[in-house]
């Protein structure tokens, strides 16, 4: 019954050694629970990877697939991420799907994403490349926009100063001795909006061709997450807005322009004394209506600006704005 | 039975009385302290055997092999002719109870009361009594037997040492033992009380006809309630004979022993 | 460096004894006669004996640990999580942990010095003679009782305590009992309770069976005595934190699942 020291010794050890192997077992169960399980490998590639780091997870739809594995540069353009992915979930991946980094939660980790594409394609296989969606290429197109939308806003303000000024302000036969300078302004001030306005026109253009191409074109990578998701048909009835604004500001436009040579042919303060108020009443309702035109213009701007998917860029692009901005003033100084 | 404790008795006299317990060979080490070197002895029907030994030198151990406290390194002990090394639990629980063990410190359990300290043996062996007994008969007989029937509901604590000692002997006496071993039945004792305790053990001896193996450094009690002696020096059986022969030995560590 | 692997040497005999003693009790736990009215009485001991002690220190870390957090979260203006935020911090560590480092304290000691001077007293001896295992009697019935009555003890002081955070919260943010405790026992789940209630009977299983093991096998003598009542407090601690540990480890993989 007796057992010697020697014997309790060694149990001592044995006790230890269990309880130790025991502990360690548990904390890399717990650390890597894919560690018993079968995962796959794949690939993809970034321009900005916005600090993943491995071990983030991997979400496919909202669900925990797995894990960054490693991050690799490649060159100086782009980083190779690679993920281990569960096996269970790989059977629903197919090589169009798309990967993109975003973040869990406000302050929260960063997540790399998987988006399922559209339409058939291969089902993914250990080692394979998945597409990348970076948001910088659609952001372009909607900054320009942004830039001409403002021009107007600037444009429209101007205008309407000139026509307070004309009635509130010495009086309209005084102001018209001064003709001429007061036309020019009218006219300097109209062009420029004409211009402004050209130029939405054509981002519109643009705007509206990448965005029928998505809708034609559905395999094309902003296509997919366009198409795909509520905020993709906001972005494109924003976009039809904007362009009706904008043809609403053309015609306004075209009446200035025509008002303006009305005052010019008409041979000056005489004639316009004639038809002074109605005139300037006109010229003024003509204003204030291309205010508005301008002013629903920037609204749907900015709900464009507001769309989750090119928020950051816009903010990008104003900061940008700012700092030329402060520049210039620099310079000027 | 009270002619062999009046009369003196040899050796040869004795070998035709029935041994009832018998330990051969007995070795014990700790370590390297060599306790008990090959110790022997026989106890025969209805004697009381005193051995006698200095502190220290393996009395208490040779007790505790006896009953199975501890196992010995190697010997044999034979009681009543079982050998108790070779005995399961269960049997060498029934072996026990013919065995009372009164312990140096008394060993009360002071967490119980004296009632409930008599009755804990009887707990596992009330079988061995006929059905008409009771257990509280049975604690106030073997009160009344040391003399302190009173103290029933007492807590030990509550007790002094000869009391205690007293209670702790009725608790040894209540299962009726054939065989009572006394270890250092009066340390710790005023020589009054350990008279006492002498005097009892004395005439439970003749009430009950038990034989005892007593203990002891103390040379008095050596002398009253033995019939013969063993002295144990250097873990073995040094001598064995009856006390007043053992008293005249010229042997100088035999002589250490009665100097006091 | 003789003296550290000495040191190491006893240190694994301790380790391999106490184990042959866990050992020993499980096979002991089975075997017929079970010491039912003393487990009874050792279970009464052990409650009686600890339940003021419990509330008490359970009673003073709900007012403390109120008292330390309300400062922070009143700067994040998230006073009103105090009650779910206490009553899962409460539930799931510290009510265990400081009951049981209590309670290993008190009876943990006290089992350690009540075995250790019966050993001393030969009273063990004695009842192994008079036809009684003692390894049944006291030491079985101890570590079951322990066993069985920490997480008891536990779900008191859990109560006591959280019935302190609720003063505190009562007086300085005036939120009512019913709110109070609507709030915490929302923010707790059963995956919080069913882990910390598990882990307590495991405390409750050490703490028994460390004060009977350094009792049963006291070295001789008052001195004995008394470090038998040290170490297993020590000893006890030590391995409350080793089981807290690996307990959480578990619970948190089960957590995940």
């Amino acid at each position: 019954m007796e057992r010697s020291s020697g014997h309790k010794i060694r149990l001592g050890i044995f006790v230890i050694l269990g309880t130790i192997i025991f502990v360690s077992a548990i904390y890399l169960i717990g650390q890597r629970q894919e560690m018993f399980r079968k995962t796959y490998l794949i690939e993809a590639y970034f321009q900005n990877i916005n600090g993943l780091q491995k071990g983030n997870n991997v979400r496919y739809s909202g669900i925990d697939i797995g894990t960054i594995n490693d991050i690799v540069m490649v060159n100086d353009t782009s980083i190779r991420v690679i993920m281990r992915i569960d096996e269970k979930i790989i059977s629903h991946l197919k090589t169009n799907a798309i990967a993109t980094i975003g973040s869990d939660g406000l302050v929260g980790n960063m997540i790399l994403n998987i988006v399922p594409g559209k339409g058939d394609a291969r089902m993914i296989q250990d080692g394979d490349t998945i597409e990348t969606f970076s948001k910088i290429g659609a952001d372009d197109i909607l900054s320009t926009l942004g830039a001409s939308s403002e021009n107007a806003a600037i444009l429209t303000s101007d205008l309407l100063k000139i026509t307070d000024a004309m009635i509130n302000g010495e009086g309209t036969l005084a102001l018209f001795l001064n003709d001429t300078t007061m036309s020019k302004d009218i006219k300097k001030s109209v062009n420029n909006l004409k211009n402004a306005s050209y130029s939405a026109t054509r981002s519109l253009n643009e705007l509206n061709n990448i965005i029928s191409n998505f809708t034609t074109n559905q395999n094309s990578v902003l296509g997919v997450l366009l198409n795909d998701s509520i905020s993709g048909q906001k972005l494109k009835s924003v976009a039809v807005n904007l362009e009706k604004s904008s043809t609403e500001i053309d015609t306004m436009l075209s009446r200035i322009n025509k008002v303006v040579s009305d005052i010019e042919t008409g041979e000056g303060a005489i004639n316009y004394l004639v038809h002074d108020t109605t005139l300037v009443y006109s010229l003024r309702q003509t204003i204030e209506n291309v205010n508005e035109g301008t002013a629903k213009f920037n609204e749907n701007m900015d709900a464009l600006k507001n769309n989750f998917l090119l928020r950051g860029y816009f903010k990008k692009q104003e900061r940008q704005l700012k700092k030329e901005e402060r520049k210039a003033n620099k310079d000027k100084e | 039975m009270t002619e062999s404790q009046k009369t003196y008795h040899s050796e040869e006299v004795k070998t035709d009385k029935q041994v009832i317990l018998e330990i051969n060979d007995l070795h014990k080490s700790f370590g390297d302290n060599h306790v008990l070197n090959g110790f022997n002895m026989k106890l025969f029907k209805g004697e009381s055997l005193v051995i006698m030994g200095k502190s220290g030198s393996g009395k208490s151990v040779m007790i505790k092999c006896m009953v199975g406290l501890m196992t010995p390194d190697k010997g044999r002990v034979n009681i009543m002719g079982k050998s108790i090394l070779d005995l399961g639990q269960a049997e060498l629980d029934q072996l026990r109870a013919d065995i009372g063990f009164l312990f140096q410190g008394s060993a009360l359990y002071d967490s119980m009361t004296v009632r409930e300290n008599l009755e804990f043996p009887l707990r596992r062996h009330m079988d061995r009594f006929d059905s008409d007994l009771n257990t509280e008969e049975l604690v106030i007989e073997a009160l009344e037997n040391v003399g302190l029937a009173d103290t029933v509901d007492l807590m030990p604590s509550e007790l002094s040492g000869g009391m205690q000692r007293r209670v702790a002997l009725a608790r040894t006496l209540i299962l009726r033992p054939k065989i009572i071993l006394y270890d250092e039945p009066t340390s710790g004792l005023d020589p009054i009380t350990a008279k006492e305790i002498i005097i009892l053990m004395q005439n439970i001896q003749e009430k009950y006809g038990t034989s005892s193996i007593i203990i002891t450094h103390d040379v008095d009690c050596a002398r009253v309630v033995g019939d013969r002696m063993i002295l144990l020096i250097d873990g073995i059986n040094y001598k064995a004979g009856h006390f007043k022969e053992l008293s005249l030995s010229e042997d100088p560590k035999i002589k250490a022993f009665f100097k006091q | 460096m003789n003296s550290f692997s000495f040191k190491l040497k006893t240190f694994f005999l301790e380790i391999g004894e106490l184990s042959l003693f866990a050992g020993r009790f499980f096979k002991e736990l089975f075997k017929r006669p079970f010491e039912y009215s003393e487990f009874l009485r050792q279970c009464y001991l052990v409650g009686n004996k600890s339940i003021v002690l419990v509330g008490l220190t359970g009673f003073i870390i709900g007012l403390v640990l109120t008292l330390q957090t309300r400062p922070t979260l009143a700067e994040f203006g998230a006073v009103s999580w105090m009650p779910s935020m206490v009553g899962i911090s409460i539930v799931r560590e510290i009510g265990p942990m400081i009951t049981a480092l209590v309670c290993a304290g008190k009876i943990g000691s006290g089992i350690g010095a009540e075995l250790g001077s019966m050993r001393v007293t030969e009273q063990i001896d004695a009842m192994e003679v008079s036809g009684t295992n003692p390894f049944k009697f006291l030491v079985v019935t101890r570590i079951l009782a322990v066993t069985m009555m920490l997480p008891i003890l536990i779900i008191f002081g859990d109560a006591i305590a959280l019935y302190g955070s609720y003063i505190i919260e009562n007086l300085k943010g005036n939120v009512s009992f019913q709110l109070f405790f609507n709030q915490v026992f929302d923010a707790l789940e059963f995956g919080d309770i069913l882990p910390a209630t598990i882990k307590s009977f495991f405390f409750g299983f050490a703490i028994g069976l460390v004060g009977c093991f350094k009792g049963y096998f006291c070295k001789k003598g008052t001195a004995g005595v008394g470090k038998a009542a040290n170490s297993a407090v020590v000893y006890t601690s030590i391995l409350l934190f080793i089981l807290d540990f690996i307990a959480v480890f578990v619970a948190d993989i089960f957590y995940e699942l």
